[in-house]
């Protein structure tokens, strides 16, 4: 008995740790300790030995039903643990494959730039107007310090639609319709649409405008600079070289131009290899806003008493500072809409 | 303006490169479009021609001494005025021609001269060269002097033969009766009777200010010369040479006012080119008309103006040394400032701020400081237009479609088929000069834009488009007043593109995506519950059984969605494309100011599905807004539509529809038999309500 028990321990022991998965492991268990198992039918036949012998017979049975389930569940663990193990191995996707979402839409570039102005000004305390895109003329130039038959006139080729009505051309009358029903202090921006009557690679007849301007009692000329030097080193970057020079405007005195420096050619304009840069045509510099003093004349038109208030305006082309960012030769590209253009933008 | 280095050189010396030169002029205002290096002349080295592009408000730079000037007061050099044929007393003159000008206002002086005995010959080569490189064509030493002084002096001369003005009386008048005069380049110009005239006795011989006549002008047999040298009120110039669409450089000069105290320097010059050039011998004397004109009162400089204005201020030794360089004088100093006398050719200096300017200007607006402003609070917010724009487009972009920006003309014949959000109740607004004669009108829809977007991607083989624009469109109010409504519109054709393996095929775009991306567009306005579909008069445009317009509950309209229609698509060349279209601006207006959340439920809801076979033109919405309104249970949370169903077993004709309503109770948790004796009673009315067969 005692030795027959430890044969039989042994051949148990060495069936389940040759046992490969868990149909084998659960037939094993059928065999030993199921209903009819081997060990099942020895602690039965437990009754027939000799009362004496017969607890330590059940004793050493017992034991070896509990090393055998025992052994039983650690190989179930080992198998199961081994299987996962080769699922993991085994299951693999090909990363190389594309990725799977919906196709996603693209904001316009124009929409891009105009936010990202609008958001600089924000952040300096501006806030938004809104005016007509079809202006008469007294708000597009009249009040705007440009009578009838004055050359100033000339500057701006007029879309018309009647004899006193216009497509505006510039968003300067938003300044305008804000100071007849406000008093400052004001410290606007006014985007949106205007029109010329042009159309080549740099013209659009419709294209877009960012207008603002600051009024309050004290507003100098070394505040527009500050201002707009702030604006222009967000819009491009922090070391960007800015200038200002006189020019004129029929609505602002003293009036300026502000240039930043050309980026293709680092301001250089005739670079080392002789060749005059086709961006800036030599001279280094860009034009990008025009600005000056609100003139006194336009305050009188608004009814401001030009003696107690002061304040500055400025203007500037939305497609041309994309263009200006992106390296873009023609602005047309910007109303073809496609979107093989468009989508370039997606990481803007 | 364009002028050379030479001749610059002639009237101000300056050390440096001419781009040293260029660079300064464009910092002082003046600003430089072009330098090129000129052919070599010989003596001096090579030249180079400047090209200045001159304010309207410096009329005095479109002369050479003018720029001459600036350079003499930016650099401190001096300023030298090349040499004249002084005239002088002489009553004879009175015998050869007599002025006489009938509009003094008009025109505010006339001086003229005589020179005799010339020979008309072409002028000597370096002449040529200069005039032709400043862009104007050699004629005869007699006409090319005049333009010589002209582009010196920014004085328009103008040269008549003498012989040829046989009433030997000038006549500056409006041209009345007159209605016809042939310039000098031949062509008949049709007459204003307020155009101003230079005329011999009754006969017009030249168009003031603008340009000569054929019958007087100076040829070759030309001996005697009447130089004129006059001044002329610019709106009246301007008025004429605009009407007339004839730009002349007499006429661009006095548009822009000029020097009145220049007239007689200028004759005088003149002459003395003429001596050397024509050898003509000339009359000492000279005729000078000249309106009476008021005083001019020096302008108050205030110290305190400049300082605020500019936000630095000068010093006073500073500033005077700027005002004097630019040839003001100074007639007086006090306490608040200096008063100041511009000179006569400055005509744009008439303000204390057009002094402030002239100071910032010569001081350098480099040396002005940056200061940032204390900003009122109140401002810095996104505002709720702004606001609405970046939630539709991102939404618009989240499915999918992407943003176009269209130029906002449009034919008539497109703005017939697509009258937009007004449908048809208003006619479009008209440009008098459009730039294509076929875009003449201002878009009443977006959808044009679209659609031709569209066709342009077509054309490039794209399998499927999606694509909006936010923007405006134009129509005139019943009173004819343009009017502008911010409006939303969509395109979308073929299937959406899903990126990655094609594991299934999408399905195409129907009706219900468009209508789909409105809803989206209501539910981030909020307005979802106070919107209604209506398919009674949608726009023509659309295929008439897959339309349907929408309206707020007030029965204010909204905008549309449809497919185009068949017949439109062939004619445009179009494939059959999902459109909608909303008035945005109307739509925000609705949008409820406040948000109020509700606290979630406590208890589950218990969901129960309900099928029924209908007429196939039966609208699905009929029998969740009856149970909504009518059966209005209050354990009854919601009903959706979730499937649509034809074909066998179906009969033909009918569809089935099927719902699913949510049953749920605020203060314990539904028993299923409490629900289903609910859903048994809802499934009964329905069938007697609608006559319909229904299945659970
Ligand atoms: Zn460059």
């Amino acid at each position: 008995m005692q030795e027959s028990l430890e044969t039989l321990r042994e051949e148990i022991l060495d069936r389940v740790a040759h046992c490969g998965s868990e149909p084998e492991l659960d037939h094993l268990r059928v065999e030993y300790l199921g209903r009819k198992g081997r060990i099942t039918l020895l602690l039965r036949g437990l009754r027939e030995i000799p009362a004496e012998e017969r607890p330590q017979a059940g004793e050493q049975l017992n034991r070896l039903r509990q090393l055998v389930e025992e052994q039983l569940e650690a190989r179930l663990a080992e198998l199961k643990a081994r299987e996962k193990e080769r699922i993991l191995r085994e299951e693999r996707v090909d990363i190389t494959l594309p990725g799977s979402r919906w196709e996603r839409g693209q904001i316009h570039p124009l929409t891009l730039v105009m936010d990202e102005i609008i958001d600089v000004f924000l952040g300096m305390g501006f806030e938004i107007a809104r005016g007509p895109d079809i202006e008469d003329d007294y708000h597009n130039f009249e009040a705007l310090n440009m009578p009838k038959d004055h050359p100033a006139r000339d500057m701006q080729d007029t879309f018309f639609v009647s004899q006193e009505r216009v497509l505006r051309t510039h968003t300067s009358p938003v300044q305008i319709r804000v100071m007849e029903s406000r008093k400052p202090p004001l410290q606007i921006i006014a985007p949106g649409a205007v029109y010329r009557h042009d159309d080549d690679a740099t013209h659009s007849p419709m294209f877009h405008q960012v207008e603002g301007f600051m009024v309050d009692g004290h507003i100098s000329f070394a505040d527009l600079k500050g201002v707009l030097t702030h604006f222009i080193r967000r819009i491009f970057r922090a070391e960007i070289k800015v200038r200002f020079r006189p020019s004129f405007f029929p609505f602002t005195e003293p009036s300026a131009e502000i240039d930043i420096e050309c980026m293709l050619c680092g301001g250089k304009g005739i670079p080392k290899d002789q060749q005059v840069c086709r961006v800036c045509r030599g001279s280094g510099w860009l034009e990008i806003l025009g600005a000056g003093m609100i003139d006194p004349q336009v305050f009188r038109f608004v009814g401001y008493d030009p003696e107690k208030v002061s304040g500055f305006a400025f203007g500037m082309g939305v497609e041309r500072i994309a263009m200006l960012k992106f390296g873009i030769e023609d602005i047309r590209l910007f109303f073809q809409n496609d979107i093989r253009f468009l989508r370039q933008f997606a990481c803007l | 303006m364009k002028l050379t280095v030479h001749w610059l050189k002639e009237f101000v010396s300056f050390r440096g490169s001419p781009q040293k030169i260029a660079e300064a002029l464009t910092m002082a205002g003046l600003e430089v479009e072009s330098l090129v290096p000129l052919p070599a002349e010989g003596e001096g080295g090579n030249d180079w021609l400047i090209e200045i592009s001159v304010t309207p408000n410096r009329g005095d730079c479109l002369g050479i001494l003018g720029v001459a000037r600036e350079i003499a007061a930016l650099t401190g050099e001096h300023f030298r005025l090349p040499p004249t044929s002084p005239h002088a007393g002489d009553p004879t003159l009175k015998q050869v021609i007599d002025v006489k000008v009938m509009h003094p206002r008009l025109c505010p002086r006339y001086s003229a001269r005589v020179v005799q005995s010339v020979r008309v010959a072409p002028s000597p080569s370096w002449m040529q060269s200069r005039l032709e490189a400043c862009a104007i064509r050699s004629i005869n030493n007699v006409v090319d002097v005049t333009n010589w002084v002209m582009l010196e002096t920014g004085q328009p001369l103008h040269a008549f033969d003498l012989a040829r003005l046989t009433s030997k009386r000038i006549v500056v008048r409006r041209a009345g009766a007159i209605k016809k005069f042939v310039t000098l380049d031949g062509i008949e110009r049709q007459l204003a009777p307020e155009d101003l005239l230079i005329c011999d006795g009754d006969a017009p011989t030249a168009l003031a200010g603008i340009m000569g006549g054929e019958d007087s002008e100076v040829r070759t047999d030309t001996q005697s010369v009447l130089l004129e040298s006059a001044h002329f009120d610019p709106l009246t110039i301007r008025r004429t040479a605009k009407r007339l669409g004839l730009h002349s450089e007499a006429s661009h000069r006095f548009e822009r006012g000029v020097d009145p105290e220049g007239t007689l320097y200028a004759l005088d010059r003149a002459v003395f080119l003429l001596e050397k050039m024509a050898g003509g011998i000339p009359l000492k004397g000279v005729v000078d008309r000249r309106a009476r004109q008021k005083g001019t009162k020096p302008i108050l400089l205030r110290t305190e103006k400049v300082k605020g204005l500019l936000g630095i201020g000068l010093s006073p030794k500073e500033t005077e040394r700027i005002l004097k360089s630019l040839g003001m004088k100074i007639q007086g100093r006090t306490k608040a400032g200096l008063k100041v006398m511009p000179p006569s050719f400055r005509r744009d200096l008439t303000r204390e701020i057009d002094l402030i300017e002239e100071l910032a200007r010569l001081h350098s607006y480099d040396r002005i400081p940056s200061t940032l402003p204390l900003v009122q609070p109140g401002g810095g917010k996104v505002d709720a237009p702004l606001r609405w724009e970046r939630k539709i487009r991102s939404f618009m972009v989240g499915e999918g479609l992407s943003e176009m920006v269209n130029l906002p003309f449009a034919s008539s014949d497109m703005n017939r088929r697509f009258c937009g959000i007004w449908q048809g109740q208003r006619s479009p607004v008209a440009i008098l000069n459009p730039l294509v004669q076929g875009d003449a009108e201002m878009r009443l829809s977006l959808i044009p834009g679209l659609a031709g977007n569209l066709g342009a991607h077509i054309a490039q083989k794209a399998r499927g488009f999606r694509a909006f624009d936010l923007g405006k469109v134009f129509s005139l109010d019943p009173k004819g007043v343009p009017e502008e409504r911010e409006c939303l519109a969509g395109i979308i054709f073929g299937r959406r593109e899903r990126k990655g393996l094609r594991v299934m095929e999408e399905p195409p775009l129907t009706l219900l995506d468009v209508k789909g991306l409105v809803e989206g567009i209501l539910e981030l306005a909020g307005v979802e519950q106070s919107t209604v579909w209506t398919i009674p008069d949608v726009p023509s445009c659309l295929h008439p059984g897959k339309a349907a317009s929408l309206q707020f509950v007030d029965g204010s309209r909204m905008g549309y969605v449809g497919e185009l229609h068949p017949d439109l698509c062939e004619e445009l060349g179009l494939p059959s494309a999902l459109i909608f279209e909303l008035d945005i601006e109307g739509l925000v207006q609705y949008a409820p100011r406040q948000l109020t959340v509700r606290s979630l439920p406590r208890f589950p809801s218990v969901e129960r599905d309900l099928s029924i076979v209908l007429e196939d033109g039966f609208p699905a919405q009929q029998i969740v807004s009856w149970i909504k309104e009518q059966f209005n249970h209050s354990l009854i949370e919601d009903v959706h539509v979730f499937d649509q169903y034809k074909g066998a077993p179906v009969p033909e004709g009918k569809k089935s529809l099927a719902y699913t309503i949510s049953y749920r109770a605020k203060d314990r948790t539904l028993t299923d038999a409490e629900v289903n004796s609910l859903h048994r009673d809802l499934i009964s009315r329905i069938g007697e309500v609608f006559g319909a067969q229904l299945r659970e």
